[in-house]
């Protein structure tokens, strides 16, 4: 099986798969870290949130994952932000930004700006989750 | 005493970092968590903060004449001290 493209159901990229198609297999989205599970929906592969975790588990490794991808530390803000991110999935069904009031997509954390370097550009993200040295 | 208005959400952390300075400091302040207003008051608010700030992001902090986006103690200290 040749690679292929699959959508993230988080963050809207389409990322090259190469792994062996197994049902249920665990993948992370090289674009935002999210822990994706791969499932076949009649003839087609698709890439789910896992069901499996409990949101905090989910969020948890999902920015652990990206921080390392992109070479990013945490403080002691992490844990604040951990729960304020839970909160805002409670109010609002998804993990948006603790720090802006629109709940949508691009704002689902680790949000657009955020994807887009703004830790490079200021030293932090804008809610100060992510940090690097300048 | 300059006028102090602080924009806030009740689940940012930068926020109540924000109101602690003040606190902690014995600064009279104004804020809102805009999160928790009713929905027209909301959208009224928003509506200024963008129109201050240029964005729908939290906190925003308004200090005399001076409007602070995110948390940057230093800059609040020194719109505190002109
Ligand atoms: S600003 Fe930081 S904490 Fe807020 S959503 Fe973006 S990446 Fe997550
Ligand atoms: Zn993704």
């Amino acid at each position: 099986m040749s690679a292929e493209k699959m959508l993230c159901p988080v963050c809207q990229v389409a990322f090259l798969v190469k792994e062996e198609k197994i049902p249920g297999k665990k993948i992370i989205c090289p674009v935002c870290g999210a822990v994706l599970i791969l499932e076949k929906e009649r003839d087609f592969w698709v890439l789910k949130r896992p069901k499996d975790m409990t949101p905090e588990e989910e969020i948890r490794s999902r920015v652990e994952n990206f921080a390392r991808l992109r070479g990013y530390y945490f403080n002691e803000m992490k844990e604040p932000l951990i729960e304020a991110l839970l909160k805002k999935y409670e109010r609002y069904g998804d993990f948006y930004c603790p720090c802006k009031i629109d709940n949508i997509p691009e704002n689902v954390c680790p949000c657009l700006e955020t994807r887009q370097g703004s830790v490079e550009r200021n030293g932090r993200c804008h809610c100060g989750l992510f940090w690097k040295e300048a | 005493m300059k006028s102090i208005m602080l924009y806030a959400l009740s689940t940012c952390p930068f926020c109540k970092m924000a109101k602690r300075f003040f606190e902690s400091r014995g600064i009279a302040y104004n804020s809102v968590d805009v999160d928790l207003l009713p929905e027209e008051e909301k959208e009224k608010t928003v509506a200024e903060v963008q129109r201050i700030s240029g964005r729908r992001a939290f906190p925003v902090i308004v200090i005399g004449e001076e409007v602070i986006v995110g948390y940057d103690e230093l800059r609040i200290k020194e719109a505190l001290e002109k």
